[in-house]
């Protein structure tokens, strides 16, 4: 109950944080934050809860995104129409890439991710339709409000902190479940798993299902709000590895993790960008080298389990 | 017969782990499969579990053949396993460990929860329900690894050296445990280095050798059987034990 109340605290607050907040800049940082969360989120679900460590969620991403801007240059409808298209191709890569894959453990899994989605990055860069390198525009001025153009973040903000707390809310009620407690038993190990009648390859498929179905929700919610997508900045690999480390950051396989890592890594991400200007994407390759390594040297479980050690010592303490 | 193997061999390129064995199961036995290393029987004890299939013969439980049933097909008809090297959750508390187990057969996390409790109980691990399997010694997961099995309500259960590695105290408890969990209606075939388990459990033992079973009996006749005595301690060994 006072676990219940927290949250909805919480949530009030971050509904609240662009009202208290005048710049425009930080209300687009924090639009930034929340849509990482959503993909970071969505990412923890297989690579979190399951433990099968994607690198290649930016196929998904990329879907999403892609189908949200087809939409309006083919058909002419609103790229948020898009969503249902960017879901449906990004079930199907899910399904046609997660089965064989599954057989993999550990890096070679990973690795598997990797070249699938460099493999479709590469398909796309050299499809005309799909614009090639050049990549795809969103309408450049709005036609209606469904083309959800506007020049106020704030709405964005609104928007992205709905859909994260029905992809919490779903993590959430999953994670009290059958299914949250199967894919952390897989997660710790496949076979003694198996050995009490899991049936490992349909639930890591389920976890990849509904991971895919919100990583390409977020892909289409990046396309609407940035009105512009190409093979690099959706499809690329630094896009992937982007989910793996917010969620490592806060904490893989926790519920709050994946935000927490968000709203740490992301505004210091813009700081970087801001501070050197156009030569500062070679800076982002540093600051998530600088991340990896501290997580892997000081808290495997990510900033959540440090929590957890503090509030336990905290009780501990008279 | 609730369970009845036939002819199994398990080859390895052209090592054959296992020569064709035969092995034949009644409802409500303790089976003590015993045998020098690398007699075959952890890989033997694999096929019956479904982690390994066969190269050749065939397994049939309650009359289904199993023959090339996946362990996870394995947990649902009832037959349940422990690990040769205990294989526990690690990062889940002793109770989530042994949840995951009840959710087979209560889907519902409150039922799910309430037959965990039960097995905790029984199992003596109700103390520990909250610790994390990590914190647990030897001894403890080899326990738990039990009660996770048994969570799934199992009529089989297959334990592959449950006792090894403990002290002569906790063997003792081991063994108290395993005859309650035979008291259950509980149908056991184990794996078993250490011969006063076999000794004290097994209705009948069965001697693994170079992938064949050699000898199939009582334990007190198996362990008086010459074939069985120069497997173990080998025939030129037995000769050279004669005094000089």
């Amino acid at each position: 109950m006072r676990a219940a109340l927290v949250v909805a605290a919480l949530f009030l607050a971050l509904a609240a944080w662009p009202l208290l907040v005048g710049d425009v800049f930080y209300q687009r940082v924090g639009a930034l934050v929340l849509l990482a969360a959503i993909s970071a989120s969505a990412w923890n679900l297989i690579g979190g809860y399951a433990g099968q460590v994607s690198v290649g969620h930016a196929v998904y991403f990329g879907a999403g995104a892609y189908a949200s801007l087809m939409v309006y240059n083919q058909l002419g409808w609103p790229p948020i129409a898009g969503a249902p298209l960017g879901i449906a191709v990004s079930l199907l890569l899910a399904t046609v890439t997660g089965l064989p894959t599954f057989r993999l453990r550990g890096h070679y899994f990973s690795m598997a991710t990797i070249a699938t989605t460099e493999l479709v990055r590469l398909l796309v860069t050299n499809w005309e339709l799909l614009g090639a390198a050049v990549g795809l525009m969103g309408p450049a001025v709005p036609r209606s409000v469904a083309d959800l153009q506007f020049n106020d973040p704030r709405i964005y903000y609104w928007i992205f902190l709905g859909v994260l707390a029905l992809l919490l809310g779903l993590t959430w009620a999953m994670q009290r479940g059958r299914m949250g407690y199967y894919l952390r038993a897989i997660n710790g190990s496949d076979r003694a798993a198996r050995s009490l009648g899991v049936p490992v390859r349909r639930f890591k498929l389920y976890a990849l299902l509904l991971s895919a179905t919100f990583t390409s929700l977020a892909g289409t919610l990046y396309g609407v709000m940035v009105g512009f997508a190409d093979p690099d900045s959706v499809l690329g690999v630094l896009v992937s590895v982007k989910m793996v480390i917010i969620a490592a950051l806060g904490g893989a396989g926790t519920l709050f993790g994946p935000l927490i890592g968000a709203v740490i890594l992301v505004p210091l991400e813009e700081a970087t960008n801001a501070a050197f200007g156009g030569s500062g994407t070679g800076i982002t390759y540093v600051v998530y080298g600088a991340v990896i390594l501290l997580i892997a040297r000081f808290r495997p479980g990510g900033l959540a389990e440090l929590g957890h050690a503090l509030a336990r010592r905290v009780r501990r303490a008279p | 017969m609730l369970l009845e193997a036939r002819g199994i061999v398990k080859s390895f390129g052209a090592f054959r782990a296992v020569d064709g064995a035969d092995l034949a199961v009644a409802e409500g036995d303790i089976i003590g499969l015993i045998g020098p290393n690398g007699a075959g029987k952890s890989t033997f004890f694999n096929v019956l579990a479904g982690d390994t299939a066969a190269t050749a013969g065939t397994i049939t439980f309650d009359g289904r053949d199993i023959t090339r049933a996946t362990p996870e097909e394995h947990a649902q008809l009832g037959i349940a396993r422990s690990f040769q090297v205990p294989v526990t959750f690690e990062d889940m508390s002793v109770a989530e460990n042994v949840l995951v187990g009840a959710f087979l057969r209560h889907p519902g996390r409150a039922a799910a929860e309430a037959a965990t409790a039960e097995v905790l109980e029984f199992t003596g691990l109700a103390p520990l329900a909250d610790g994390r399997a990590r914190s647990l010694g030897t001894p403890g997961r080899k326990r738990l690894e039990i009660a996770r099995a048994l969570a799934t309500e199992p009529r089989l259960l297959l334990l592959d050296e449950a006792l090894a590695g403990l002290t002569p105290v906790e063997v003792r408890a081991a063994i108290e445990l395993v005859r309650r969990v035979h008291a259950r209606g509980i149908t056991l075939v184990i794996v078993e280095h250490i011969m006063e388990v076999i000794l004290t459990l097994a209705h009948r033992a069965v001697v693994f050798h170079q992938g064949r079973v050699i000898a199939d009996g009582t334990p007190r006749a198996v362990v008086a059987d010459p074939a069985v005595v120069s497997a173990y301690l080998g025939r030129s060994m037995s000769r050279r034990a004669a005094p000089r």
